[in-house]
């Protein structure tokens, strides 16, 4: 039998380490403006929101209905999903990218980061 | 687990019945913070007290049991994966420590439960969606899991004494 | 062990979520492509289905034998012997009349900004032959005086035709175009209903793809390498015409071979993009050439004159302007997401 307190310090020691990865995790994520929209894991669209005059909205199907997602200078959220639980719409605007917005459900990532991750569309031929 | 009585099986019914009920009531209450995965995880009490009075195997069936049927009542398909995984993580992890533990320690169980529990949501997150990235939630989720494991450790400690007490009366 | 039921009956379930996730469509039928060196470029042609090696050597057949006619510099093509004509009306192969007669309307409904006879101002540029210079402005006008498509004398019925002293014609901006309706008929014929062909970046798709969608034709970032975003297409030509395509630099001046028959220089309408949508692979092409010439404000009104077509440019300021045909077919990427866009509507 381990002293209890052997495991308040163990504990504590999880914690702490916990807490300052979530500080380096802000300060990391500080400056990024690209917001990389990843479902499944792939990047299906890549916004430079310093670049945005206006509010850009549009909506990205999944298995669990559709997420619209909304722009705009300096930041990005999800407006509106079909889901029931309603997590990554209350997450609410992100302008850094400390932590992504998340739907679980429709297995869908909004990233802010410094590069655009380059979005491999599918495409069939090239004009030009 | 050889040979169940008729006592054992109804306290496990029961049990399974309060932890579910608590799973379904737990889930009409908005989480707290808006990052998923993160909340109180109250049925984890009714995992706790199994693990300490009942033992391995009555434990496991009633979490199974709870996951699966919460899962139907509240959630969605997809919830089922994370709460499996992150239960029968936190499982492995209580299971031992049984043997460690004193009666005043019961709720380190909890916390420790309540680590791997989210490792085990981390993983499916991140094989789910396909994004490593979302990891970067862990240092939050631990946070609130070692916070929410503290309550409902404390918790699952006080019921299991205010039990002991009952039976040596 | 007390507790194997519960556990095969969560093995199961879980197995059923595993299963579910795993589950993947695949595509049947295969393409075939052959790559063919014609007019200059490389065309890629790739027919779906059983017929599709079949098709693919016809189609080629065909295009050399389009080539033969159409070709500037080779002696006995039609354009050659037109050009050497003397004067005299020169009789020409259906195949050249009927692309002559949709180059010529072209010419006409764009108000020259497409001209067939700019091609003596193009060498002179270098464009035809590699060895660029800017030439000095006294020649340029003296080389336009003999650039007017009105005075190109064609007998549609008779099939001839005859140029001024001096004039040459060359059908570059729309002899791709033209074959590329040829290889969809080659396709056709051969019993081929699903295919494209990239004629040296000219699109043109044949129904559907195999598995019923439409065709995704990404339109080439004029500003460096990516795109602009993706057109859907089915049974349509995507042609686009852009200065990135061939220009040279000199003294910190880009001049690239869309020239304006006006000036004689290449022209700068603000569109450094321009693509034609449309069932005719010879219009597209033609206007194509056309919609960078006139620019956003000529485009438009030339649309909502003429129609039949679809359009989308792109302007030096970084815009996107598409007619409303193509708004719900068109999908913007990369950095393009965030450009403006404005939609033409009739």
């Amino acid at each position: 039998m381990k002293k209890t307190s052997f495991w308040v310090i163990l504990i504590a020691a999880v914690a702490l380490l916990a807490g300052v990865a979530a500080v380096w995790l802000q300060i990391r994520g500080a400056g990024a403006t690209i917001a990389n929209i990843y479902q499944d894991g792939v990047c299906i669209r890549s916004i430079d929101l310093s670049s945005l005059t206006e509010t850009v909205t549009f909506t990205v199907e999944g298995p669990a209905g559709t997420n619209t997602i909304e722009a705009e200078h300096g930041r990005i959220r999800v407006s509106h999903a079909e889901c029931p639980d309603q997590v990554c719409v209350e997450m609410g605007w992100r302008s850094d990218g400390a932590s992504p917005i998340v739907c679980l459900p429709n297995k869908l990532v909004i990233r802010l980061e410094n590069t655009a991750a380059s979005a491999t569309p599918e495409i069939d031929g090239v004009t030009g | 687990m050889k040979g169940m009585t008729t006592r054992q099986l109804s306290l496990m019914a029961l049990l399974t019945a309060i932890a579910l009920a608590i799973h379904v009531a737990e889930a009409q209450i908005p989480a707290p913070v808006p990052i998923p995965g993160v909340k109180l995880g109250l049925a984890n009490i009714i995992t706790v007290y199994a693990v300490f009075t009942l033992g391995a195997g009555p434990a496991c069936m009633i979490l199974a049991a709870r996951i699966l049927l919460g899962s139907l009542f509240a959630g969605q398909a997809i919830s089922l994966l994370y709460s499996l995984a992150g239960g029968l993580l936190c499982l492995l992890a209580m299971l031992p420590l049984r043997k460690v533990l004193t009666r005043k320690q019961i709720w380190v169980s909890s916390v420790i439960g309540a680590i791997f529990h989210n490792v085990g949501q981390i993983l499916v997150a991140i094989v789910v969606t396909g994004t490593p990235a979302i990891a970067s939630y862990f240092p939050v989720l631990l946070l609130s899991g070692i916070a929410a494991g503290l309550f409902t450790g404390f918790a699952a400690q006080a019921l299991i004494a205010r039990m002991d007490k009952r039976k040596k009366q | 062990m007390k507790h194997s039921k519960p556990a095969r009956v969560l093995a199961v379930l879980l197995a059923c979520v595993l299963l579910c996730a795993c589950e993947k469509q695949e595509a049947s039928v295969e393409g075939v492509t052959s790559s063919v060196f014609a007019m200059d470029t490389i065309m890629d042609l790739t027919p779906y289905g059983a017929a599709a090696e079949e098709a693919n050597t016809a189609a080629e057949a065909r295009i050399l034998e389009l080539e033969s006619l159409f070709s500037v510099t080779q002696e006995g093509s039609d354009v050659y012997r037109a050009n050497h004509g003397d004067g005299v009306p020169v009789t020409v192969s259906e195949d050249t009349a009927a692309l002559l007669e949709t180059a010529l309307r072209v010419c006409a409904q764009t108000d020259g900004a497409l001209d067939i006879s700019i091609y003596p101002v193009l060498r002179t540029w270098g464009f035809t032959t590699g060895s660029y210079q800017v030439p000095d402005e006294a020649e340029i006008q003296s080389l336009l005086e003999r650039v007017n498509y009105r005075d190109i004398a064609f007998d549609a019925d008779a099939r001839t035709v005859s140029l001024p002293d001096g004039m040459e014609i060359d059908l570059g901006s729309v002899a791709k175009g033209y074959t590329g309706d040829q290889v969809m008929q080659v396709f056709r014929d051969t019993g081929v209903t699903s295919g494209m062909i990239n004629l040296g970046g000219n699109v043109q798709v044949l129904g559907t793809k195999p598995d019923g969608s439409a065709w995704r034709v990404a339109v080439q970032d004029p500003r460096g390498d990516g795109y602009v975003g993706v057109i859907e297409a089915v049974d349509q030509a995507v042609i686009t015409s852009g200065g990135y395509q061939r220009y040279f630099e000199q003294d910190g001046e880009i001049y690239w071979h869309i020239l304006d028959p006006a000036t004689g220089a290449p022209a700068h309408s603000g569109v450094i993009s321009a693509t034609a949508v449309g069932d005719s692979g010879t219009m597209c092409d033609a206007l194509s050439t056309a919609l960078f010439v006139m620019g956003a404000d000529r485009a438009e009104d030339y649309w909502r004159t003429y129609g039949g077509f679809d359009y989308l440019l792109v302007t030096e300021d970084g815009k996107i302007i598409l007619t409303e045909g193509l708004a719900d077919r068109f999908e913007p990427l990369g950095t393009w997401e965030s450009s403006s866009v404005t939609v033409v509507k009739k």
